[in-house]
């Protein structure tokens, strides 16, 4: 049997169990299930961890070493938010608002056709099904935005589904002139395997290349949030539920980041240095500089953090720019660890304090003291700050742009990583100092808090571990 | 200038996608929309017939099938449930909208030139015409138009340029990618129809420039 087969037979299988399985047996039966399948995947997939290049599975459907990475970050993400969905849920329950078993259902459905078409994106080596997998993606998530069946979800879902299709489209102008690129060149046979147009990216047709890699920048950066086209993005992070809104933020947002990153890796064998990377790098600096300006004024606590995965996404943009795959990955990995975990802990603390909004949150040092230096590690974590892995891989970027000439755009960087800095602790620490009287409702802190802190020591380890040199020099060509 | 067969269909493809720009009514809308994609659906036939390519054969049928009959049909049932028959105000008046159209129509045959390593290929400069053109009255229709079901039809035509492009600029993508997309713009028409059916219920209209309530 293919080993593809192994990848997506347990998610597919687990979308359709739970649209008929009785709700509380699903709520325990997923989280264990996609562990398991994390399991799963790291099996199949371990020669490509062991140095193996690329495992090929079927024409069009390959994946590489920086596949099978995003695979298992992919796989991590979702197993964390699943198993945190049950308590969030429960707390819920709790409150009194219990959500309606047909939501929950659709939401579980909803959630294991998600992760397997986020799965496929990674294993696709082909263009177009790079674009039908992450389209694919865009649906499946549609009913986790609007999960909470008000009217404020049903604007976010309209204008996720609507800018998201919109702008995927022109990614598939994009594709298109690239297939046409591969036509008019010399290449004899015309492709859309990415791997086949790297090995050949000299003899394709270079304007009409340019031409697509900037159309699939466009349709792939909508999808990424990248500025100004990240409109959808804090609409639909912040309605959706949490555990959803940690999932669009921790692992949607890499799909279309990997899509830009084939691409560009085309692009860059076909004519290193061009001014197209040049671009990219660009645009990831406006990204970020614009973000942290919006940063400053947000009053909305999960908006806050849509900014700043917004940040993020420029950085991610900068190292793609760079042509640096290890540092987009170490960034990727970084900003979905503590972003997950921030979004679980604003989750409880809304749920708990019953507002979202920031100027009504204090104190949730006296309400809930472990929640409060988790939710603290992790902001710390997300902005970049030592001793956390965020700033392993921001270092390196920055070091890697001032050696690389650009240094311009290192300077304007750092002054917009300061700011966002600032912004983000000065509403962070609005919210955790002060005095507790919100009256927390009922709450287990403990049980909130165990796949938060396990996230946050991961990013812990992560910065404290990684040696910068491997990320930033020996291999990083890998495709 | 005299156009071949082919070129006339293409031609044709994009007056009736201006002709969408010229009406508030949403069932003459879709009506256009379908014929639209039916001289879609005879483009790639009639492509297959000039390459002897027979996967464009099974595609021009799944297009006819699926875009010019199923998506229309299934809109118009949702027009019909819903019970609005007019969009119910475009930014700019219909029929100048449907000017504006037709000027893009020139300013894309302006462009189709201005694409490089596309110049002196064989018919392929009204075929790039006409597939800018459709690109350009998606983009005008998801612009001026507020109905929900509108923007729906903006994006299928945006999705139609898109596809007028592949099939007359690279005759075709492989037949697996082309039956992924067909897949997958049914899906996510059906999404949006049924999202559509909960704007009307909660908002009692689907104006969507009202809806404006998230704001930082």
């Amino acid at each position: 049997m293919n080993d593809l087969l192994y990848l997506i037979v347990l998610p597919a299988a687990l979308a359709l169990i739970s649209l008929f399985l009785e709700v509380k047996l699903t709520r325990k039966l997923v989280p264990i299930m996609i562990w398991w399948q994390l399991a799963i995947v790291a099996f199949v997939l371990h020669p490509c961890l062991q140095g193996t290049e690329r495992m090929q599975f079927a024409s069009g459907l390959a994946v590489d070493k920086m596949g099978t990475y995003f695979i298992l970050l992919t796989t991590f993400v979702v197993s964390c938010c699943v198993t945190h969905a049950d308590y969030y849920f429960a707390a819920a329950e709790a409150n009194g608002d219990a959500y309606a078993a047909r939501s929950l259902r659709l939401f579980y459905a909803s959630v294991n056709l998600f992760l397997l078409a986020m799965t496929t994106v990674f294993v696709c080596d082909n263009l177009g099904y790079l674009w039908i997998a992450i389209e694919a993606t865009t649906l499946s998530s549609a009913p986790l935005v609007y999960f909470e069946r008000n009217k404020f979800a049903l604007e976010a879902t309209w204008k996720y589904l609507m800018v998201c299709s919109v702008g995927i489209a022109f990614a598939l102008l994009g594709t298109v002139f690239i297939f046409a690129a591969s036509q008019r060149g010399t290449l004899v046979e015309p492709t859309l395997n990415i791997s086949e147009l790297i090995t050949n990216a000299q003899l394709l047709n270079f304007p009409l290349l340019r031409l697509g890699f900037i159309f699939c920048l466009i349709g792939y950066g909508t999808k990424a949030g990248i500025f100004p086209l990240h409109t959808w993005l804090p609409d639909a992070h912040a309605e959706s539920p949490a555990p959803a809104s940690a999932m669009l933020s921790g692992a949607l947002l890499n799909c279309a980041l990997f899509g830009i990153w084939k691409v560009a890796s085309i692009i860059n064998a076909a004519q290193p240095h061009s001014h197209v990377h040049q671009l990219v790098a660009i645009l990831g600096t406006i990204t970020v500089v614009a973000a942290s300006l919006l940063l400053l004024r947000q009053h909305n606590f999960k908006r806050l953090w849509a900014y700043s995965s917004i940040e993020n996404v420029g950085l991610m943009v900068f190292a793609i720019g760079l042509g640096s795959g290890p540092l987009f990955f170490l960034q990727a990995l970084n900003h979905s660890l503590a972003k997950v975990a921030l979004f679980l802990l604003s989750g409880n603390i809304i749920q708990a304090s019953g507002t979202k909004k920031l100027n009504k949150m204090h104190g949730v040092i006296e309400d809930c003291p472990i929640w409060a230096v988790l939710l603290a590690l992790a902001a710390f974590a997300v902005t970049g700050a030592p001793p956390f892995g965020a700033f392993v891989a921001e270092m390196s970027m920055l070091s890697l742009s001032m050696s690389d000439g650009r240094w311009i755009l290192a300077v304007i960087m750092t002054g917009a990583i300061a700011i966002s800095f600032v912004a983000i602790l000065a509403h962070v620490g609005k919210v955790i100092l002060g005095s507790g009287k919100q009256g927390f409702k009922s709450f287990q802190p403990a049980r909130a808090s165990i796949i938060p802190a396990i996230l946050v020591l991961c990013t812990l380890a992560l910065g404290v571990c990684v040696n910068t040199e491997v990320w930033s020099g020996s291999w990083s060509v890998i495709r | 200038m005299v156009l071949d067969t082919f070129e006339a269909l293409t031609m044709l493809a994009a007056i009736l996608a201006i002709l969408i720009l010229g009406t508030t009514h949403l069932r003459t809308n879709l009506s256009f929309y379908s014929l639209h994609t039916t001289a879609l659906a005879a483009v790639t036939a009639w492509i297959a017939n000039i390459t002897h390519d027979s996967h464009l054969y099974v595609v021009a049928a799944a297009v006819f099938a699926i875009k010019a009959w199923v998506i229309p049909y299934f809109l118009n049932s949702v027009i019909k449930k819903i019970d609005i028959g007019t969009d119910t105000g475009a930014f700019i008046a219909a029929p100048l909208s449907m000017h504006f159209g037709a000027l893009l129509l020139g300013l894309s045959y302006v462009i189709s030139q201005q694409i490089p390593g596309l110049i002196g290929d064989l018919d392929s400069r009204i075929g790039s015409t006409a597939a800018m053109s459709i690109l350009f009255s998606g983009v005008l229709l998801m612009l001026t138009r507020r109905a929900a079901i509108s923007q729906i039809v903006g994006f299928l035509v945006i999705e139609n340029g898109v596809y007028l492009f592949a099939i007359t600029q690279t005759h075709g993508m492989p037949l697996m990618v082309e039956m992924g997309l067909l897949l997958e713009v049914l899906v996510a028409v059906m999404v949006a129809g049924l999202l559509l059916f909960n704007i009307k219920k909660s908002f009692e209209h689907i104006d969507v420039s009202q809806l404006t309530e998230l704001k930082d």
